[in-house]
């Protein structure tokens, strides 16, 4: 929370709050979600492919570009010109889903593979936000 | 010593962050309106496109090599702007911020552990491309000029790709013969010419002139030009970061202007962008120019008029600068002419803090309401509380058809990820 304050008052001033010298700002959840806020980046999970790892079609994902992956960790990579998320099995060099009708992807010699960051964490929304943030799947 | 980061070819940069497609594309970025290229990325480089050419000139060669054309995104290349700093803020004790992809890194005689200054700026290099997909050049030196001569040779002398560290003599020696007097930081197209006539052509013969005898002929500027080059420190931290003297604000309309509140309007845009401008600096202007022009290509003939405006009390409040435009509206606008342009300078401009009060007049400046007002619109985003006076349709609002998203600032624009 970044209050907006302005030195106007109306001139009443009633009794100080008990509480005055306890007050701390609120919960963040900036703070607490993300290490790295020059490196961390928002994107909108479209598809099911990730769905047996808690990602659904529509969440937000939280992703870091300051941490190095580790074997089996979620990620969004540029596939091919396309940024995809996917279990990255490091060891065989292949992109898996989490769902079992997905086929898991081999990444050829020949493909165009660049790591775009680590999913550090996603948003589930139970219920739909408010029609001004417009955050929705095409 | 002195570390300069930019980023290479910027704003091009900046629209292959978040667009993978494009990454391995030449990608080119036009100017406001979408008028002349302003930035190219690597590979529209190596095609032999130019900066400053009208984007018509270029676009069927670009189509036909699979090119990609953008306008000019500033709100993500603010926000990459930031994270770029923040993160070179890491790696020194100072920075200066020099400009959207520039800042300096001021060291003093701080080393950083177990690392020579090569592997220093390869690891600063290296976390830039990892964290914020920004590809930089980094020059280091052991004064600011010398730092920025570095960073000229790591991007355009063969052999240094990327990264260019003068802490030898010999090193130093053999950049600055390899440099151009006009590619010194500092020396303008008009000095440039002067030390030209004087037989000074490149950097290295600049700075091993006498500096007293260069005071003499030029200014003390160039002495301390030609001293940092030697390696001693002239410029200090305050005289880069001075506070700016002048404020313009001045635009093309994406379509043309022919009624009076028509360009009321625009002023009014003007004026909020100088206003806030000036008040995030802590300064007031004491005195401002307004002008309208069409355009110099019209058939008709060039039609430009200004006038001169003086604040009886230096002022820093957007209701008050508009207020002395709006009153000076007749003597600009002309029935018939087809407005193409208009803008607004701040002039005589002192700091808010050591002003000159009038005996007679107490200082009409709403501070608290401009405040206000300034704090909303950092934390809803530009344009949330606006002077009416503006419009709420304005048609001078920039032509942006090849716009990206704003994927880092918009809700709606964050990138899709395939799931």
């Amino acid at each position: 929370m970044h209050p907006v304050t302005s030195a106007k008052t109306a001139g009443i001033t009633g009794f100080e709050s008990p509480a005055t010298e306890y007050t701390q700002p609120s919960l963040d959840l900036n703070a607490l979600l993300i290490e790295h806020p020059s490196a961390t980046y928002f994107g909108l999970a479209e598809g099911d492919a990730m769905r047996d790892a808690g990602i659904f079609n529509g969440d937000i994902l939280i992703v870091s570009r300051a941490v190095q992956p580790a074997q089996g960790e979620v990620i969004v990579a540029n596939h091919n010109g396309e940024f995809i998320c996917r279990f990255f099995n490091i060891a065989e060099r292949r992109l898996e889903a989490a769902n079992a009708t997905v086929q898991a992807i081999v990444i050829a010699s020949e493909d165009v593979f660049e790591i775009e960051g680590v999913v550090i964490r996603s948003v589930r929304m139970h219920r739909q936000l408010k029609d001004t943030f417009y955050v929705r799947p095409g | 010593m002195f570390a300069l980061v930019d980023v290479n070819g910027m704003y091009a940069a900046c629209e292959k962050t978040f667009d993978s497609a494009i990454r391995n594309r030449p990608v080119i970025v036009l100017t406001n309106n979408d008028g002349q290229i302003c930035a190219l990325c690597g590979i529209a480089k190596r095609l032999g496109i130019q900066k400053f050419v009208p984007y018509f000139e270029v676009k069927d060669q670009l189509a036909a090599t699979g090119g990609i054309v953008r306008s000019s995104n500033y709100e993500l290349y603010a926000d990459l702007s930031q994270r770029m700093m923040a993160t070179c803020a890491r790696f020194a004790p100072q920075m200066h911020i020099y400009s959207i992809d520039e800042c300096f890194l001021y060291y003093g005689g701080y080393r950083p552990p177990g690392q020579t200054w090569q592997q220093h700026a390869r690891q600063i290099r290296r976390t830039l491309w990892d964290e914020v997909k920004l590809p930089t050049g980094i020059g280091v030196g052991p004064t600011p000029t010398l730092a920025k001569a570095a960073n000229h040779a790591a991007k355009r002398i063969d052999g240094f790709r990327g990264i260019a560290v003068l802490d030898t003599d010999a090193v130093r020696r053999s950049v600055l013969a390899k440099m151009l007097v006009t590619d010194v930081w500092g020396i303008g197209r008009r000095i440039g010419a002067r030390l030209n006539d004087l037989g000074i052509i490149d950097a290295l013969t600049l700075s091993e002139q006498d500096p007293s005898r260069m005071r003499k002929r030029f200014s003390i500027l160039v002495e301390n030009t030609v001293r940092e080059l030697n390696g001693e420190v002239r410029l200090s931290w305050d005289e880069v970061r001075s506070p700016k003297q002048e404020i313009f604000s001045t635009r093309s309309f994406g379509n043309r202007i022919t009624e009076p509140f028509e360009l009321k309007e625009a002023f009014a845009a003007h004026a909020e962008i100088v206003g806030s401008k000036l008040r995030r600096q802590g300064s007031v202007a004491g005195a401002m120019m307004v002008f309208a022009s069409n355009s110099p290509h019209d058939r008709g003939g060039f039609e430009k008029k200004s006038t001169h405006i003086c604040f009886t009390i230096p002022t820093a409040d957007t209701r008050l600068i508009l207020a002395a435009i709006s009153s000076s509206i007749d003597k600009l606008y002309q029935r018939g002419i087809r407005y193409y342009r208009c803008g607004v300078g701040l002039l005589d401009i002192s700091a808010s803090n050591r002003q000159q009060f009038d005996l007679f007049q107490s200082a009409p400046d709403d501070r608290g309401l401009m405040a206000c007002m300034d704090q909303i619109n950092a934390r809803f985003g530009r344009n949330t509380l606006h002077l009416a006076a503006k419009g709420f349709d304005p048609k001078f609002s920039m032509r942006r058809e090849f716009l990206s998203p704003q994927y880092t600032t918009r809700w709606r624009d964050i990138p899709k990820i395939k799931c």
